[in-house]
């Protein structure tokens, strides 16, 4: 069981109050009607599924029931950083470096 | 006394006996005793018969690590539990044990023959030996194996047991309660962090336990011991005892197993016998000791060979002398003291049998001393006795040269291969190892978790350095903390530093073919067994392991993982680290199923939830059954009724004159705020902006790839509010899709969802009395704007109340929604206003009966997360003129919209009868088999209304096959139906305009 | 005393409390102020920090989510509806959604410890949260060392009883 940092809640608590929600920054287009077939395909279904560092969502379901932002290594299973949803992509370099 | 104890040595209670009974025959045992102690008290050692070969076994340690003494223990009814280790079980009074894989008793074992037939059973027996003829699996080869397979005999009865469980946080978690993992105690303590300390033993002390000589800080071991666990439980250190570390998860997360009544004589009612705990450890500390390795020689697994620093154990710690006159066969130092301490206790020392040619001086002198012989540079080639060792075969070697054997005669052998640091938990960590070529052994490297290794579990030998290791060890982990301690000296006297050497099999005269020099004892794989494998191709250490089935066991390679190693290793000419090690996967030792279900079993196995109206339905005779997590009422038989009459009967009421429904448990969802319509317009398919409040609309939720996910009827309550309905099943889903796009797509959106479904309770009425039935008890609607799919507050038997005229009957029907609290006041006030009507309680049973007969669908019954709204023959509450709303991109997508998809369609059987949900439909009968499936029967019910049964299927292409034969081939028959309209009963809706 | 309703001497002792008026209030932080004087409480902006006058209470369950308890809920949602216009929001009743349990003694720490994942002897005394009891959802108020209200979903009370008499049991026993 992992423990994970709501960065709402500011508090690092228990896998079992959080629910996975998927990849992160996976935007629905603003007009979808726009898009072309395979532009809709691709952001229906297409997935990075990486091996290492992955931004996904997380919702603490049963806490304060925020959806929000994470950088999980898919190797380690170690979360790198959570960050507020509408939050950018962090900079993780910077954190790899100093490690 | 019994023949092998030493009065008032050890540490269990001389004043307490305890009888218990082995194999039928009643022994003398002492509180504080294992099972194992109290049998080799008495001169038992034979417990049991190995798992391939049968042949007779004996104790070979004195700890958790046992492969050879399981037993089954009994503690009353239903309370067998098989593969106990006599050497973990206490004793307590009327305990009944009992040996295991023999027949007909254990002294005596007709399985034995396997011993006999050894050649058949090497490495991958199982894979050469019943290959063929194949018709031979089913009938002669599967029985053969099941029937032989297994060791002990499984209970056969519901395990009345209680069982509990914990969360426990800490700073400090602490395993293992030897001398590092108390010295790392008394330093982290005194910093005022929470710390845990947990041994799997009855008592803290570990190895201290069995070596009372040493001298501690100035005070004999054992009193050190005492006055440093009152120091810990003073300084509010939480001291688990009996309680195993079975599993060490990311972030620090340990499971632990605490073992609370087993060694009770009278366990209080109601105590759980075990209680897993479930630990979250900022930081902790692994101060497991060390295992000691069995050496490989032929018939080293005889009763009366053992390791010889649990010999030291049962010494010392029991009082117990393993035998009269034990030989000794090293390559360790640490043998030597065992040697020492049980001579001093009075037994005789055959002989210190090292293989070593160059021993230390002070050690041959106190063997000297004590007349002792020490055959250095020796080895030992096999063993005699038939259910207990009599002799050691003993040969010299020069120059890798073996040569004349001599007979030493033994009533016990005690070896030591010296020793290899417990590892397990650090693995389950994926903590890498390190071998180090000096002591021949794996060593903990580089570490994933916020945890130090201390002590013999990193390989220091000699309580001073583990002392020292573990004050270290406590310090760094407080500083991990950022918290400040002070080191603490700990000077040790007496102690007993050693080293040793590392082999293969010993080397020997004899055919090694023909040896059974055994590596894991408990599964019978012998050294033979892995050179085999090596030579018939397996490489990875990983396929010998399966291929030999070596550290398969439920030890997991406790005593076999290194030994079967370095011989692997050996016999692929590769160094140890190039091969590297199996996997240590948890339990660390065998765990009951009960420890991991807790709570969870029975009554409380998983959540049930009920509705207010649930007692009504459960003292009217309702048959329940479950849907999504609730229980549900399935329909009230009356007396002689089967469940066909009573749906029947409950449907005909309904549609003759009035049903009652509890339809509580609805998901509910209240959409407020000044963004609400256009947020319902955004989610749901239909168009919401000229519903107006007072009105409601049947709402149909998409999935973004344009798959139904739900539906429900939704009211507006004002401008500002909607009163959404989801599925049973689909409230908490619908609500997280909701949350989902408002919290990340549409954040901008002044809209608020609240979950409502537990504030309401639901009791629909339909039937053509409902309007005259509920009349009366309303107050607050204007009955002449009410048309059907209205809403109103209003109250109802002068209850608040939301009211929904809506139908899922094809009736004229209501759903009255009043605070959870009255449900059951609303409920039985209907039931009593209704009695004029002679007012009817159907249960879920009949609702599916009564949609289907209008062709309401059932999500996820009659759709199965592939239906798109077309292919439900739901395009009508597709609102075509908005711009977007979740998933309606999808439904022009090129498979989407493809001809071919799989349709709702009704189905009428040509003979009258009912097809079953869930069978196959092909357009033709007679094409070859494999058949082209087309689709299949979701909903298929006895209609009472229509005289006949009705069924919807999804077929390919099916809107354009109306009228159409298809196939329904059935074990009994293909069935013949045709593709109707899913609208069975009143096609044209009269019934709800009356 | 044979009458003596509680066993004061118990490891725990759990009650059903009457029920009150139970509002959800959301609202986007910067109205946060105006629905605070609207309600005549205090909308603390930390999630898991609480507030009370007058009887009534407040307790942070999100960013822009208070649970509200009173003795009666409609003048609070009088009150909340006439700054509606200015400070849109959501208040919903949702009194009869949860029954409140009460738990106290000295073991109350280990109760909660069967079943809740999270450290609750790290809830400070006058705090709460929403956290998980086994597979329910429950909201957690700590009123004191040894003193507890947890407001549980209707529906999942037999579910959360039957555990707490599992555990009662058990604590009793002192193993």
């Amino acid at each position: 069981m992992l423990l994970i940092h709501c960065p709402y809640c500011d508090e690092t608590l228990p896998e079992l109050e959080f629910a996975y929600a998927g990849e992160a920054h996976i935007a629905r287009p603003v007009d979808p009607s726009a898009l072309s077939d395979e532009e809709w395909r691709d952001f229906l279904f297409i997935r990075t599924n990486a091996r290492g560092t992955h931004f996904e969502r997380w919702r603490h379901i049963h806490g304060c029931a925020r959806f929000f932002n994470a950088a999980r290594d898919t190797v380690t299973d170690r979360f790198l950083v959570t960050y507020k949803a509408g939050e950018s992509r962090p900079d993780l370099t910077v954190k790899e470096s100093a490690e | 006394m019994s023949r092998y104890r030493i009065p008032g040595h050890g540490r269990v209670d001389h004043g307490a006996p305890v009888s218990f009974i082995f194999d039928g025959k009643t022994y003398q045992g002492l509180r504080g005793d294992t099972v194992a102690s109290a049998l080799l008290a008495n001169g038992v050692h034979l417990m049991g018969r190995s798992f391939k070969y049968h042949r007779p076994r004996g104790t070979v340690t004195a700890g958790s690590e046992e492969p050879n003494a399981l037993i089954g223990t009994s503690r009353g009814p239903g309370r067998f539990e098989p593969n106990t280790r006599a050497t973990v079980q206490e004793l307590r009074k009327g305990l009944v044990t009992e040996s295991q894989n023999k027949w007909p008793r254990l002294s005596f074992d007709i399985g034995a023959i396997n011993d006999r037939a050894y050649m058949l059973f090497s490495a991958g027996f199982y894979y050469k030996t019943f290959m063929w003829p194949k018709s031979f699996w089913d009938k002669v080869y599967e029985p053969f194996i099941r029937s032989a397979a297994g060791l002990g005999k499984s209970p056969t009865e519901n395990d009345p047991d209680r069982y509990a469980a914990r969360y426990l946080h800490t700073d400090l978690l602490i395993v293992g309660g030897g001398p590092a993992g108390i010295a790392s105690a008394l330093v982290a303590a005194k910093s005022g962090a929470r710390v845990v300390l947990v041994d799997e033993n009855p008592e803290m002390g570990g190895a201290l336990l069995s070596d009372p000589s040493v001298m501690i800080d100035g005070a004999p071991a054992w009193e050190w011991l005492d006055t440093s666990l009152t120091e810990l439980r003073a300084a509010g250190v939480r001291l688990m005892t009996r309680t195993t570390a079975i599993g060490y998860y990311h972030q620090n997360f340990v499971g632990l197993c605490e073992r609370l009544t087993d060694h009770l004589d009278t366990p209080p009612a109601d105590a759980p016998r075990e209680r897993m705990w479930r630990v979250r450890a900022d930081q902790v500390v692994l101060a497991q000791g060390a295992l000691e390795k069995p050496l490989v020689f032929d018939g080293n697994d005889r009763p009366g060979v053992m390791l010889a620093g649990s010999a030291q154990t049962y010494l010392n710690r029991y009082g117990v002398r393993v035998g009269d006159n034990p030989a000794v066969l090293t390559c360790h130092d640490s043998a030597y003291h065992a040697a020492f301490d049980l001579a001093d206790a009075g037994s005789r020392i055959a002989a210190i049998i090292d293989t070593r040619r160059d021993v230390r001086p002070d050690l041959t002198d106190a063997a000297a001393q004590r007349g002792i012989r020490v055959m250095q540079g020796h080895t030992a080639t096999g063993t005699k006795g038939r259910l207990r060792i009599k002799s050691v075969r003993v040969n010299p070697v020069q120059d890798d040269a073996v040569g004349k054997p001599v007979e030493i005669a033994c009533d016990a052998l005690l070896m030591s291969g010296g020793w290899t640091p417990s590892l397990h938990l650090f693995s389950h960590t994926k903590g890498s190892l390190a071998w180090d070529a000096d002591s021949n052994t794996f060593l903990p490297d580089r570490r994933t978790e916020a945890c130090q290794i201390a002590g013999a579990g990193r390989g220091l030998w000699g309580f001073g350095p583990v002392l020292e290791d573990g004050v270290n060890a406590g310090l760094a982990a407080i500083e991990a903390l950022s918290r400040s301690g002070n080191p603490r000296d700990l000077p040790v006297q007496n102690d007993r530093l050693g080293t040793g050497v590392s082999h293969t099999e010993l080397p020997t005269d004899l055919s090694a073919g023909k040896a059974k020099a055994f590596v894991d004892f408990q599964n019978d794989v012998t050294a033979k067994d892995l050179r085999l494998a090596v030579r018939e191709g397996m490489r990875s250490i990983e396929h010998v392991k399966r291929y030999t089935t070596n550290g398969m066991a439920t030890d997991q390679g406790k005593m076999s993982n290194i030994n079967g190693l370095m011989i692997a290793a050996d016999a692929l000419a590769k160094q140890p680290p190039q091969v590297g090690l199996t996997t240590f996967r948890p339990p660390y030792t065998p765990t009951s199923f009960g420890a991991f279900a807790g709570y969870l079993r029975g009554q409380t196995f998983q959540l049930t939830r009920t509705t207010p109206i649930d007692p009504w339905a459960e003292a009217n005779g309702a048959v329940f059954e479950p849907v999504a997590q609730w229980r549900r009422g399935w329909y009230f038989p009356k007396p002689g009724e089967d469940m066909h009459a009573a749906v029947a009967r409950e449907c005909r009421a309904t549609r003759a004159s009035v049903g009652i429904f509890d339809a509580s448990t609805l998901g509910k969802i209240e959409v407020a705020g000044p963004d609400a319509v256009e947020f319902m317009n955004r989610m749901y398919t239909n168009p919401w902006t000229k519903l107006a409040p007072g009105r409601c609309r049947y709402g149909l939720l998409l999935g973004e790839d344009g798959f139904i996910r739900d539906d429900g009827v939704i009211g507006r309550l004002s401008s500002d509010l909607f009163h959404v309905t989801t599925t049973t099943g689909g409230a908490a889903r619908v609500l997280n899709m909701m949350e989902d796009y408002l919290q990340t797509e549409w954040p901008d959106l002044n809209v608020w969802l609240t979950s409502t479904t537990e504030q309401w309770a639901t009791v629909a009425l339909n039937g053509p009395n409902a309007l005259a039935l509920l009349k009366p008890l309303v107050e607050g609607v204007d009955w002449d704007d009410f048309p059907h799919m209205s809403v109103a507050e209003c109250s109802v038997a002068g209850l608040p109340a939301r009211l929904f005229r809506l139908s899922f009957t094809g009736e004229v029907g209501f759903e009255v929604n009043v605070p959870a609290r009255h449900g059951l006041a609303l409920w039985t006030a209907l039931i009593e206003a209704g009695k004029p009507y002679d007012i009817c309680p159907y249960g879920t049973e009949a609702m599916h009966v009564l949609r289907a007969e209008k062709g309401y669908i059932i999500v996820g019954q009659d759709t199965d997360g592939t239906v798109t709204p077309q292919d439900a023959g739901l395009d009508w509450a597709i609102g075509k003129a908005k711009p977007d709303f979740v998933g309606k991109r999808s439904l022009s997508r090129p498979d989407i919209v493809a001809k071919g998809r799989k349709q709702l369609v009704g189905l009428l059987t040509e003979d009258g009868s009912k097809l079953e949900e869930g069978a196959q439909i092909v357009l033709d009968p007679n094409q070859p088999l494999p058949m082209k499936m087309v689709g299949h029967v979701t909903s298929s019910y006895d209609s009472a209304a229509l005289g006949h049964p009705i069924a919807m299927a999804v077929i390919e292409g099916g809107h354009d096959r109306m009228g159409e034969v298809v196939h329904i081939p059935m074990p009994d028959g293909v069935r013949r139906a045709r593709i109707t309209s899913t609208v069975f009963y009143d096609p044209t809706g009269e019934r709800l305009k009356a | 005393m044979t009458t003596q309703k509680h066993d004061f001497a118990a490891p725990v002792q759990i009650e059903e409390l009457a029920p009150a008026a139970r509002l959800s209030l959301r609202v986007r932080p910067d109205h946060r102020a105006v629905l605070a004087d609207a309600l005549g409480l205090d909308l603390p902006a930390r999630i898991g920090d609480r507030a009370a006058s007058d009887g009534r209470e407040a307790l942070c369950l999100g960013p822009d989510e208070w649970l509200i308890l009173a003795p009666e809920a409609a003048d609070l949602i009088a009150a909340a509806a006439a700054v509606y216009p200015t400070a849109p929001h959501s208040l919903t009743e949702i009194s009869d959604r949860e029954i409140t349990l009460h738990l106290s003694g000295p073991s109350v720490l280990d109760l909660l410890a069967t079943c809740c994942p999270r450290d609750v002897g790290a809830l400070a005394v006058g705090r709460g949260c929403r956290t998980v009891f086994d597979s329910a959802t429950v909201t957690l108020w700590r009123d004191g060392p040894a003193v507890f209200r947890m407001d549980v979903w209707r529906s999942f009370l037999p579910h959360v009883r039957n555990l707490m008499a599992l555990a009662e049991a058990e604590l009793a026993t002192g193993l």
